[in-house]
């Protein structure tokens, strides 16, 4: 240090002044400022594309994902994945480094092919993109063109592709493109006219709950439909421990996935997270074709199990029914817990809906309904819900906002509890209120996925976790004399 | 080094170089010629590296590796806890980035603690346009909502170098507009071949941007050191620097676990620096000692046969006074080691562990271990370089395998031939082997538990190994059908 | 994503050396289509957005890059916002994209063409789709025009002059690379003539050279600026005028044009010999290289 410039000294910022700020982060001033931002996101609960790009790339046989760029990308998103599901998601990177930048990717793709094929011999290679290409514009028609010329891709094997660009849209964008490209690829000449395999096809949206996709099954099988869910992860994300280890473990069969074009009927249960592919489908696929909500709570899950039956032609069965008096009753005797509640809710849009639907039902109140990413459309939607609703006066929707504005507004605006992934916590722990992980992801507790939410069974789990916290809280909150045996 | 020479029955150089031949057998030529230097079986006596390292990843093998913003954010800027780091490009980097790393972290978030996601969230507009003027925007608004924020790094994502944003010039400038250090790091993942060269990135930055901007208020001491490459997982910092602090030594500041920037800053005017983790961060040592003077050792404190060697070199450096300290420390440890070995060692004795881990602990746990009985039977990095691969081979056993930047294929591969008790590695290799039936450890994340730095963490340690080697659960995943 | 449906649609991108007057030959050039009754579309790739401008009459329309930074997202973006319709039905749309030494423009084009796929600007209707292209192929985003499904006939625009020779054997190269691949196909040179010498026989000598044809001549003349001082082509200005035919002879040409190649572009060392022949190059003196005329 030179001798004339005055030295700086470590400083400490005081206690007091720390108290002051930490009061100050949950007034309605604050509030104010952090609304005010413009530039700065923080603590968004979504993120990029190819993210769901993978998760949809894992959940076709034999399928291996490929990350055309960085590597880096590729473990973050496995990384992601092990953590929310404990399970293995194997997939590769073509490891682009600066001369790819530089040179664009094509050596990279190939070499990549060439050798992932050989070491880990899937029978479709799923490649989606991260920044890079996308911003060199590597031209992935061409690539994959030119190595099927020289010989690297082996005859016949499908290789779906996916331009995922991270800075555009988010992880449900980059499943809508990933699967869209992949039922293009294996449907490519597949329609027969005349043919209809007598199934529904189901499309689920992008859903991390392995839970959910058992539960559509047994639901198609009281029915007795015959089913193809377009992106099975239930085998792939939640696979036995039998002491071998299989790198495709489960997921749509290829096959079923191609004779999917012919089906009797395709149903999509994520109009927001498989928009794209629906509408290509309605072009293509043969048979009828409807987009409904997430079935989350009795009216949405009442929708699907009417729209199953219409396209099967098949009555409701007995089982169903009971099954739906079931949950209702799990819902009337638990109503007084969650009525009038208050609950601060984010997540996607498909999900997001279908909370807002299920608490309404409840007779609780979505208050804070918050989605960094979502649209007018969205918006819209979720609006008319609350107005159908006398309990959803008052309830605000916040697109485009982060976990730090939520942050604020249930400092400042209280609520009983929040829903929606373990990125939530923090300010779950500064309002002193319980979250309810229903979202993705969830890194934090176990087996969460394995429960579904979806379907009458879903609104059991869900009563079932919400009403026993907030019963669990008045047991350890409560005076001692107010302490008593029922509940 | 007057090591003895460790043997493994049935592992002979002759067939770990079989293993190896054998499970290239499936590569095609090209990859087989780049991935055989990597993988190799260790010569113990020679103290020479095994394999070639840090050379580009072959593309599609499935590794481990991340990348250079992974190195820069997750490892070095991530654990400084008074500082805002903003992850400057799309969400997704940042995200991921995001609480996975377990580098705890005192203080209250928000408020003198940032361990959120910041964010420029960039959109195709700001991939078209730049997004210098975002950053501006943002830096302002990071200023005003988090005063007490002592400072912030700005770490480029991918496309920020791509598009050939200036975050210098604009990080400049914001720090003289608002008074505040605005440190720019030029860590884009598509750098350098895996995290590595984004800590020596951010190294440099901290070089060029912090290192002797600040000077400690009291006066100064003998005994005054620094706590380098500690990221305080699960806890480490607090266990090694309160047996630091018990054998009388000042730990002025920590590189980066639970850090404070201007501790940081002022560390060129310590005695000592005190490296753990030598990968990550070995070229501000080095730079310190050209620069400053300050003479620097590596130490290791997992187990207590390293702690106790490596205290005792710490004392060396000082006088008596500490060196006594040491001894009473030792004394003080012994005794409660002793009891926990005892505990477990009986249920461990022999038990075989295979080691990938990033970029220290593949060769810095290997005491620890053996201290419970354990033989190390393969270990590797992730991003290691040739002095890594130099300094583990006195402690690995001779002619056990030794790889770098396996694939998963490799490291499957090798786990089946030597059927180890127990793996240490990190979350994407988990469940591959414990759908295995194989007993596994996070050895990145510690597994969600920790410290196992320290006497404190040795505890821990023993208990989590325990735990994982012998949980009834194993007993059950033969199916009895 | 992927290629387009078959239809009797015929995608083409111009490309030359900044300055060349791709943009005022594009325009024209279209309007000479529109005259004879097709429908086209012309997409500006290129930052500076002076691509419709003469069809349009306008100073600038709003290019789809703008629009986005306006609006935050491409999700939020409408078709009508961003596409225009001029002379002779003319849909014009600009990618736009930033001011130079900023940014990433070669993104720019790549979004904006991404958008108009995406929202059906491709309609069974158009005849033609024309993207003007910056200068060079400087990057994969100026090269998603000619991407598989997209333009598959590429005209270059070139002169006699020295540098504007060597873009289009350059932009040959280029294209030669996507031609292996893809279907892309040099189309012909397109000689907007700077009155050099021998500028007509040069021109065509590079054609024969790279494969190809000089598909039209056009001479230069001071109606074309006049038109452009009202912001129109001179087939709108000025119908009759023999300028204006030039133009409607070179639409025809490409209307009937069936010559499409694989381009077989030149070495450096055959380049100068070409420009040696005619006398624009001299041969090379090793003793003057680098010699400035006052120390000469």
């Amino acid at each position: 240090m030179s001798a004339e410039a005055a030295v700086k000294y470590v400083t400490e910022t005081t206690e007091a002044e720390k108290e002051r700020v930490a009061a100050w982060i949950n007034t309605e001033e604050y509030k104010e400022l952090n609304f005010k931002r413009e530039a700065l996101v923080i603590a968004p609960p979504h993120t990029c594309q190819p993210l769901g790009a993978e998760l949809v790339a894992h959940a076709f046989e034999g399928s291996l994902p490929f990350v055309h760029g960085s590597q880096g990308c590729a473990s973050y998103y496995r990384s992601t994945l092990n953590r929310h599901f404990r399970d293995p998601a194997p997939a590769v990177s073509d490891s682009m480094t600066e001369d790819g930048a530089v040179f664009g990717g094509q050596n990279n793709l190939h070499e990549g092919l060439e050798n992932a094929i050989a070491i880990y011999k899937p029978k479709m290679v799923s490649i989606f993109t991260s920044c890079m290409p996308e911003i060199i514009g590597d031209d992935l028609v061409a690539f994959l063109k030119n190595a099927r010329n020289k010989g690297i891709i082996p005859e016949g094997m499908p290789v779906p592709f996916a331009n995922t660009p991270s800075f555009n849209g988010s992880h449900i964008h980059g499943y809508d493109a990933m699967l869209n490209s992949i039922l293009h690829t294996l449907t490519e000449g597949k329609k027969v006219e005349g043919r209809c395999t007598g199934k529904v096809n189901l499309i689920p949206g992008f859903d991390a709950n392995t839970g959910n996709f058992r539960e559509y099954k047994r639901l198609f099988a009281e029915f007795g439909v015959p089913l193809t869910i377009l992106g099975d992860i239930s085998d792939v994300f939640d696979s036995p421990c039998d002491g071998s280890y299989h790198t495709y473990p489960g997921g749509t069969k290829l096959d079923d996935a191609a004779d999917s074009i012919n089906g009797k009927a395709t149903l999509s249960l994520g109009p927001y997270s498989g928009a794209k592919t629906f509408a290509w489908l309605k072009d293509n696929y043969s048979g009828k074709h409807a987009a409904i909500p997430m079935p989350l709570g009795i009216a949405k899950t009442d929708e699907l199990i009417k729209k199953i039956s219409e396209l099967s032609g098949k009555p409701v069965p007995e089982s169903i029914k009971n099954e739906r008096g079931r949950a209702v009753d799990a819902m009337t005797d638990s109503h007084q817990y969650m009525h009038g509640k208050k609950f601060a809710l984010y997540g996607d849009p498909d999900q997001l809906i279908g909370y807002v639907s299920f608490l309404l039902e409840m007779g609780a109140i979505p208050y804070h309904i918050l989605c960094s990413k979502g649209s007018k459309k969205v918006e819209k939607e979720i609006q008319a819900l609350l107005d159908a609703s006398m309990y959803g006066a008052g309830c605000k929707i916040y697109m485009g906002k982060d976990l730090w504005h939520m942050r604020s507004l249930v400092m400042t605006d209280r609520v009983d509890a929040m829903i929606g992934d373990t990125h939530g916590k923090f300010a779950c722990r500064d309002a002193g209120i319980p979250l309810f992980r229903f979202g993705f992801p969830i890194f934090d507790r176990v087996n969460k996925h394995r429960y579904p939410i979806i379907g009458y069974q879903g609104v059991i789990n869900m009563v079932t976790e919400i009403c026993n916290k907030f019963i669990d809280i008045k047991d350890e909150t409560c005076e001692e004399r107010f302490f008593e045996m029922m509940r | 080094m007057s090591h003895p020479i460790k043997k493994i029955e049935g592992i002979t150089k002759e067939s770990t170089e079989e293993l190896i031949a054998k499970t290239l057998e499936v590569y095609p030529e090209k990859a087989k010629k780049k991935r055989a230097p990597h993988l190799g079986a260790n010569d113990q006596a020679s103290g020479c590296a095994a394999v070639k390292s840090n050379k580009k990843t072959v593309p599609g093998v499935m590794s481990a590796r991340g990348c250079a913003y992974a190195g820069a954010k997750g490892v070095v800027w991530g654990p400084i806890r008074d500082m805002v780091h903003v992850s400057h490009g799309p969400v997704g980097c940042g995200w991921y980035s995001w609480g996975t790393r377990r580098n705890l972290m005192t203080g209250k978030l928000g408020v003198d603690q940032f361990a959120m996601q910041f964010t420029s969230d960039f959109q195709e507009k700001d991939i078209v346009y730049g997004g210098d003027k975002k950053l501006k925007q943002l830096l302002i608004e990071a200023k005003e909502l988090f005063p007490l924020a002592k400072g912030i790094s700005v770490l480029s994502e991918c496309p920020v170098g791509l598009i050939g944003d200036d975050i210098n010039q604009t990080s400049r400038q914001a720090a003289k507009d608002l008074d505040l250090p605005i440190i720019p790091c030029n860590c884009e993942g598509f750098r350098g071949v895996s995290q590595s060269l984004g800590h020596h990135i951010s190294n440099d930055t901290i070089r060029d941007y912090i290192i002797g901007t600040r000077e400690f208020s009291e006066p100064e001491t003998p005994y005054d050191i620094s706590l380098i490459g500690d990221y305080n997982i699960g806890g480490d910092v607090w266990s090694a620097k309160a047996l630091l602090e018990e054998i009388g030594l000042n730990v002025k500041s920590v590189w980066t676990g639970d850090g404070e920037l201007e501790k940081i800053a002022a560390t060129h005017t310590v005695k000592l620096n005190l490296i753990h983790c030598y990968r990550s961060m070995n070229y501000m040592c080095k730079v310190m000692e050209e620069k400053f003077g300050i003479p620097w050792l590596e130490f290791n404190f997992f187990g207590p046969t390293k702690i106790r060697e490596s205290l005792r070199a710490i004392g060396e450096r000082f006088d008596q006074n500490i060196q006594d300290k040491v001894e009473q420390a030792i004394a003080k440890y012994d005794p409660i080691m002793q009891a926990i070995v005892d505990e477990y060692r009986p249920r461990l004795e022999g038990k075989k562990v295979m080691l990938l881990v990033g970029g220290l602990r593949p060769r810095h746990t290997i005491g620890a271990y053996e201290d419970l009985g354990m033989e190390c039977v393969g270990s590797g990095y992730e991003f290691a370089h040739n002095d890594d691969y130099e300094r583990t081979s006195p402690e690995m056993p001779d002619a056990t395998v030794v790889y770098d930047d396996p694939s998963e294929y490799e490291f499957e591969k090798f786990a089946h031939a030597l059927k180890p008790d127990l793996i240490g590695s990190g979350i994407k290799e988990k469940y591959v082997f414990q759908k295995m039936g194989i007993p596994f450890r996070q050895m990145h994340s510690w597994d969600y538990s920790g410290p196992y730095h320290g006497y404190q963490g040795f505890s821990v340690f023993a208990r989590d190994i325990d735990m994982a080697v012998n949980s009834p659960t194993w007993k059950l995943v033969e199916s009895p059908f | 994503m992927w290629p387009q449906k078959e239809n009797t649609m015929r995608q083409i991108a111009i490309y030359g050396k900044g300055g060349i007057g791709k943009s005022t030959t594009t325009q024209n050039t279209v309007a000479g289509l529109a005259y004879l009754g097709k429908k086209v579309m012309i997409v500006g790739c290129d930052p500076k957005a002076d691509s419709t401008r003469l069809i349009l009459h306008a100073k600038a329309q709003n290019t789809v890059m703008d629009l986005v930074r306006e609006l935050g997202t491409v999700e939020d973006l409408e078709l009508e916002d961003v596409m225009k319709v001029g002379y002779g039905d003319t849909k014009c749309v600009e990618s736009g994209g930033p001011e130079p030494g900023v940014g990433c423009a070669g993104r720019g084009v790549i979004t904006a063409i991404n958008f108009l796929e995406e929202n059906g600007a491709y309609t069974d209707d158009l005849d033609f789709v024309f993207y003007d292209v910056l200068g060079d192929v400087v990057c994969g985003g100026f090269a998603m025009p000619i991407r598989e499904g997209k333009a598959e006939e590429i005209y270059i625009v070139c002169s006699g002059e020295m540098m504007a020779m060597y873009a289009a054997n350059n932009i040959a190269k280029g294209i030669l690379k996507y031609a292996t691949s893809g279907k892309v196909r040099l189309a012909g040179l397109i000689c907007n003539a700077r009155k050099t010498d021998k500028e007509f026989e040069l021109v065509s000598a590079l054609a024969a050279k790279l494969g190809t044809q000089m598909i039209h001549f056009v001479p230069r003349d001071n109606q074309v600026q006049r038109a452009e001082m009202r912001r129109m082509t001179v087939i709108e200005y000025s119908p009759e005028h023999p300028q204006a035919q030039e133009y409607r002879n070179l639409a025809e040409k490409i209307l009937n044009n069936k010559m499409l190649v694989i381009p077989t572009p030149l070495e450096m060392e055959e380049l100068e010999d070409l420009l040696m022949e005619f006398g624009i190059m001299e041969a090379e003196d090793e003793s003057v290289v680098g010699v400035a005329e006052a120390a000469a």
